[in-house]
């Protein structure tokens, strides 16, 4: 259902990124990297009160004419990425909300392996392995 | 009305429209000065009245939008001003009738035109004329601001009174219906008179009045108008007029809310003015207060009194966030009409102007996301890339600079379209330098690798291909390529490389036509360089310094000889600073940990070392790294040529034929173990060859220091070969001093002798070496090692072969304990052949050689040759027995010489004949040897075994140099040391008790004969020196004579033919150690004949406690002779 999931750092430069149809790629980096501005201006708009209970998703960054960005912060200030078909009109908020949970407990699992260097890029066949099963879901 | 105008913001609706233009030929230069000049008078003020004028100059706008001047009257034309060139008299007509024809074009609207004639004179220019000025040149045109601003208040004039006539009209129930172009044919056929007609076409007037009020400066009235407009229009569902209505409503609120402006164009333009443009916000505000405190001001002024009568005033301006609804509206409404494109485009730019004051981003990008949707018709190439820069500039506007270098570079990919027939190569270039900051990269090296940038100029990637111009094949294109999330990076590549190939660049800062510095940007990241690391030279080559003064190297001047304080500073010095030096003159290694990242191989040339502080010649490297490679050791060479510190800085490479400089500085995560290293004076170069092969093998030798190379040599047991050594000095400097030592390592052998012995003296007389001579240096090695204790052959051999006495010794078990634990073996299972009897030996010769400015300084090189010498064993003594010759001085030393080489050898000893032995053959040879006696004697037999041991064999040994074996194969000397045993010692020996016999005052000893006369006595004397530690005696000796008849018959009875004078027994009283006693006696022969004398000693003697071959006397062999010639005589 997803067709690009991407985890961006704090400093605002991919740990992760990939997407379902290949042969296309540059478009979705363009699409992710382009959303930061959103994800950027959502967070400063957030304001630092309530970061403790801040919600870490962002809901739809932006749609374009075929795709739908949603995005999600961690309280560390990673960024996930998720661009959705937007033909794909069963998918619910909810559910958008759910797998970047999943994504983020993936993440986290990442994070907590001591050969992990925060900051690189992101080798993991885990994290592979979720990101295969939301880009396959529904499709 | 296709041609959007991007530029527009909220004020240009208060704005007049002139048009600037040139008619006939006016140089581009000349013309744009005078444009500058006129539309510096951007905004005037009215005479006697609070009014602003502002005012819009455009050298250039397209007619058909002009047609939409009643829908938005800033769209309409309503000034003209041309400029022309006139040079004569004769053209003047002609170029006044051009200036109608262009007065032509924009007819319709036109309230007043001006034309400005540069370079006539003459009575023409005398002519005062209204609507034409002329000045001589460009130059001297001072009036024309002045000229201006009449001109801008003739427009005010036309303005004004068609503000008022509009307003005013009340003439008939006729009011026009304006329309916009598309819209004429609509209506054709429409009843007029219907109710709904009439309010449509006086919704759309009082829009209309509301323009032109705003334009004439009259704010407060406009919102007013406008109000009414919407309340009309709304009611009749005219929806485009009902947006442009609430446009104009949203314009004046902002022109009330924002006097500073919202375009960013507007704003630098008012700058421009400086304190003009301060002034008139000033000036402007305190007129719309006015407005508002005082209403009577409306209607003095004229404006129909019931368009204040029932909108409260606080309503009439709308609210910041009441401008963004009534524009998202607005803009709503014009999207119904897909030929207002345009209109609805400029809605979305202006309102995203206003947000973007507002700092409300989010909602900005929405419009701004919609305008991007608005789909004109179909744009020619040029418009595309305005569209997208403008766009571009929008979301920088809001902040959103990633969508804005986006969209700048979408505008630059469009410069270079392949639709287009010549690509604008300059201005992609342009544009692309300006999406580096929405990309956060940064041409400077120095920002590089900070955060953003690792999203990789994949943005830049697709730019790099068409990128075909020579001329602007940048550094940046490859940009691209350094960080991992590029695509299809290997096309690009190889275009790439073509690309520099033609055009290689440089280090230095390129500047473009345009003004434009490119600062160079390092490669750094192609490849990656890991860790850099400056290498210690080659052992043989490091410099040492002597150690001749004395705690030299203690640098710190503290009265304390170790503190732990100044220890740890200069740990934390050294951590930049290497402990080790360079050599003026010689290669130096730095290695770089080198990786290529990309997915294809990369070829990487001319890389090399920057450096400081010293002159450094730098020897470049090329060398192609394989596709993602892993870390690749690359070394950097490098040739010093001065003394003093050395700094490594950075390194410099030549990648797809782009050289960059990297500093190490600037390099992110870049181990290296310091950079700065000293170089010292250059010193001379030894090279060593040898008279040997090389070895294989290679030493480890322990004290840490390395072998620069090491020679092997196999040689037999005992032999000794010259090892010769040249020694050439490859180096620049002469070699004036040299050292040799010696150490033997991982010995646990037991050697003999000197195993390597040379005499320096030779070699130092051709010193000094001057550069490329060559000196020789002899080393003999001499191998004597024992072989005899792994030797189960000579076990079997040997094992109890020493049959000489009787006497059980004591320390036998001791010698030989292995007779009884081990197999034996069959003799044929030991060859010589079998390599685990070849013992090795390993030394290293260290030469230590120093000259040249190097020496002076205290320095010297130190080169080692390492030795391995394979000692093989050649010939055993498998047994060793000794035999008692004839004289008690001497002894027969009989040994089993067994061959274990694989070769037949000849075995000469002294006085011997050659003993030829066969492989593996063992064969017993004889040799006579002196007895020898031993200075000490062990004090009891069972303590002292072990030193006595060793004693003895040190005896043995110089004996055995006497064995001289000459074998087929060389020269060599076998010592017999091992096999001999105690027992044979103990025969070897010279008695303690030293017995001596004189006859006739000579020394008898085996094979002399004594000589004496018949009828004469002869004395005989018998000394005992004692050599023991002990006092012997008392004895009792017989002497017997006897003769022998060589057939093994003894005839003892000869008391016919000897008479003794005196007995024939003596008695020896003891002898203390050390002391002789001498007894003497006589004999008469009464014959002639050879006759021997047997001297024994009494068995009833209390000497048994003695060993036997302590009384061993010598046999006395006498000739006694006839006195004949003496007789005769």
């Amino acid at each position: 259902m997803a067709v690009c999931i991407a985890v961006i750092a704090k400093e605002n430069y991919p740990l992760y990124i990939r997407s379902v149809p290949t042969e296309n790629e540059l478009k979705f980096h363009y699409t992710v990297h382009t959303s930061l501005d959103v994800v950027d201006e959502k967070i400063s708009a957030m304001g630092k009160a309530l970061v403790d209970q801040r919600e870490l998703y962002l809901g739809l960054l932006y749609p374009t004419e075929d795709y739908k960005v949603y995005g999600y912060v961690t309280n560390s200030k990673v960024k996930f990425v998720m661009v959705v078909d937007s033909s794909n009109t069963a998918l619910r908020d909810n559910e958008i909300r759910s797998m970047f949970r999943k994504l983020h407990n993936s993440y986290t699992d990442i994070m907590c392996n001591p050969f992990y260097n925060p900051g690189d890029r992101i080798h993991s066949r885990a994290f592979d392995n979720t990101v295969t099963s939301m880009m396959m879901q529904v499709c | 009305m296709s041609v959007p105008d991007y530029m527009q913001c909220a004020e240009d609706h208060q704005t007049l429209l002139v048009v600037v233009q040139p008619i006939g030929i006016v140089p581009e230069e000349s013309f744009f000065r005078i444009y500058k000049r006129i539309s510096a008078v951007s905004l005037v003020n009215v005479r006697d009245s609070q009014r602003v004028l502002y005012i819009r100059y455009r050298h250039h706008y397209p007619p058909e939008n002009n047609e939409w001047g009643d829908f938005q009257t800033h769209r309409k034309v309503v000034g003209l001003i041309t400029i022309t060139e006139c040079s004569s008299a004769k053209e003047w007509p002609q170029t006044f009738e051009k200036f109608h024809l262009q007065k032509e074009t924009y007819g319709s609207t036109l309230y007043d035109s001006r034309l400005f004639v540069f370079g006539l004179q003459g009575d023409i220019a005398e002519q005062p004329r209204t609507d034409v000025a002329f000045y001589p040149s460009y130059e001297e045109c001072e009036t024309v601001e002045k000229r201006i601003e009449d001109f801008i208040e003739s427009l005010f004039i036309v303005l004004e009174s068609k503000r008022l006539d509009r307003a005013t009209d009340k003439s008939g129930d006729k009011i026009p219906l304006l329309c916009v172009p598309f819209e004429k044919k609509d209506f054709v056929g429409l009843d007029t008179d219907s109710r709904h007609y009439k309010k449509r076409c006086q919704g759309r007037m009082r829009k209309h009045v509301g323009d032109l009020c705003l334009q004439a400066g009259m704010l407060q009235d406009s919102l007013v108008h406008y109000h009414m407009a919407v309340e009309l229009l709304r009611s009749v569902n005219d929806f485009l007029w009902l947006g442009a209505a609430l446009e104009g409503l949203c314009s004046a609120s902002v022109i009330y809310h924002y006097p500073g402006g919202t375009g960013g164009k507007a704003g630098t333009r008012r700058t421009q003015g400086g304190s003009l443009s301060a002034e008139a916000g000033n000036r402007h505000r305190p007129g719309a207060q006015e407005v508002l405190i005082d209403p009577g001001a409306l209607t003095s002024n004229g404006i129909n009194a019931d368009t204040s009568a029932e909108i409260g005033r606080a309503k009439n301006c709308l609210s910041p966030e009441d401008i963004i609804d009534k524009y998202k509206e607005a803009i709503s409404y014009y999207s119904k009409y897909k030929n207002a494109g345009v209109i609805e485009l400029e809605a979305c730019v202006k309102a995203v102007r206003v947000l973007a004051i507002q700092k409300r981003s989010m909602e900005a990008s929405e419009f701004l996301q919609n305008a991007v949707y608005i789909n004109l018709r179909q744009l020619s190439e040029e418009e595309k890339i305005q569209r997208y820069s403008i766009l571009s500039e929008l979301y920088e506007c809001i902040g959103f600079h990633r969508k804005s270098a986006f969209f700048k570079r979408v505008a630059a990919m469009q410069c270079v379209a392949p639709s287009i027939p010549e690509p604008g190569w300059r201005a992609c270039y342009k544009l692309l330098l300006e999406t580096l900051p929405g990309y956060s990269l940064s041409l400077d090296p120095k920002d590089f690798s900070q955060g953003e940038c690792l999203w990789d100029s994949l943005q830049l990637l697709h730019v790099s291909p068409t990128l075909g111009s020579p001329l602007f094949s940048y550094k940046l294109d490859f940009f691209f390529l350094l960080t991992p999330f590029s695509l299809e990076k290997k096309d690009v590549t190889q275009s790439l490389e073509s690309y520099t190939s033609k055009c290689p660049g440089t280090m230095d800062v390129i500047t473009l036509p345009d003004g434009l510095k490119l600062p160079p940007v390092p490669f750094t990241k192609l490849p990656i360089v890991k860790s850099v690391k400056l290498l210690n030279l080659p052992t043989s080559l490091r410099p040492h310094k002597m150690k001749s003064l004395l705690g030299q190297n203690m640098t710190t001047k503290s009265p304390f000889i170790y503190s732990p304080i100044i220890a740890h500073n200069r740990s934390e010095e050294r951590s930049k600073k290497i402990d080790f030096q360079w050599v003026q003159g010689d290669v130096c290694e730095v290695q770089l940990m080198v990786y290529n990242p990309m997915p294809f191989e990369l070829r990487v040339e001319n890389m090399g070392l920057l450096t400081a502080g010293v002159e450094f010649e730098s020897l470049p490297a090329a060398l192609s790294l394989p596709a993602e490679s892993g870390l690749y050791p690359v070394t950097l060479v490098g040739v010093p040529q001065t003394t003093g510190q050395i700094t490594v800085n950075g390194y410099h490479t030549s990648v797809f034929g782009v050289f960059s400089d990297c500093l190490l500085d600037n390099l992110p995560g870049v181990k290296t173990n310091g950079c700065t290293v000293e170089v010292v004076p250059a010193l001379p170069r030894l090279q060593i060859s040898t008279s040997l092969p090389r070895s294989a093998h290679t030493l480890q030798p322990p004290s840490g220091d390395e072998v620069s190379s090491s020679v092997s040599v196999q040689l037999y047991n005992g032999e000794t070969q010259q090892l010769i050594i040249k020694l050439e000095n490859i180096g620049t400097e002469p070699l004036e001093k040299l050292e040799v030592t010696a150490k033997t390592i991982n010995n646990k052998e037991k050697l003999y002798g000197d195993f390597l012995s040379w005499n320096l003296e030779e070699t130092l007389s051709q010193f000094p070496l001057k550069p490329g001579k060559i000196a020789t240096f002899t080393v003999n090695i001499k191998v004597k090692l024992d072989f005899s204790c792994q030797e189960n052959l000579l076990q079997d051999l040997n094992d109890d072969g020493i049959s000489v006495s009787g006497l059980s010794s004591p320390f036998r078990q001791v010698v030989k304990p292995r007779v009884e634990t081990k197999p034996l073996n069959p003799p044929e299972g030991s060859k010589a052949g079998d390599f685990s009897h070849v013992k090795t030996l390993e030394a290293i010769l260290n030469f230590k050689y120093s000259g040249g400015p190097g020496h002076i300084e205290g320095y010297y090189r130190n080169l080692s040759l390492g030795l391995h010498v394979e000692v093989e064993p050649s010939v055993f003594f498998t047994r060793v027995s000794t035999l008692p010759a004839t004289s008690t001085r001497q002894c027969h030393l009989l040994l089993d010489v067994f061959n274990s080489t694989e070769r037949e050898l000849t075995i000469s000893a002294k006085n011997n004949q050659d003993l030829i032995l066969h492989a593996g053959e063992c064969q017993r040879m004889a040799i006579q040897v002196d007895k020898f006696s031993f200075e000490s004697f062990p004090e009891s037999p069972t303590d002292g075994s072990q030193f006595a041991n060793a004693k003895q064999l040190e005896e043995e040994r110089q004996q055995a140099k006497g064995l001289e074996i000459n074998s087929k194969l060389d020269i060599w000397e076998a010592s017999v040391e091992g096999v001999l045993n105690q027992l044979v010692l103990e025969h070897l020996q010279l008695a303690p008790l030293q017995w001596d016999v004189l006859v006739d005052g000579k020394l008898c000893d085996c094979d002399i004969v004594v000589d004496c006369k018949v009828g004469d006595p002869v004395p005989l004397e018998v000394k005992l020196t004692n050599w023991s530690k002990h006092s012997v005696g008392p004895f009792a000796l017989t002497v017997t004579p006897y003769q022998d008849y060589q057939n093994g018959v003894h005839n003892y009875e000869l008391q016919d033919a000897i008479t003794f004078v005196g007995s024939n027994t003596f008695y020896i009283d003891s002898v203390k150690p050390t002391k002789d006693s001498v007894y003497f006696g006589a004999l008469l022969f009464l014959y002639t004949g050879d006759f021997y004398l047997n001297i024994k000693f009494h068995e009833d003697n209390c000497s048994k406690d003695l060993p036997l071959s302590w009384f061993c006397l010598p046999s006395v062999h006498i000739r006694a002779m006839e006195p004949v010639i003496q007789t005769q005589l």
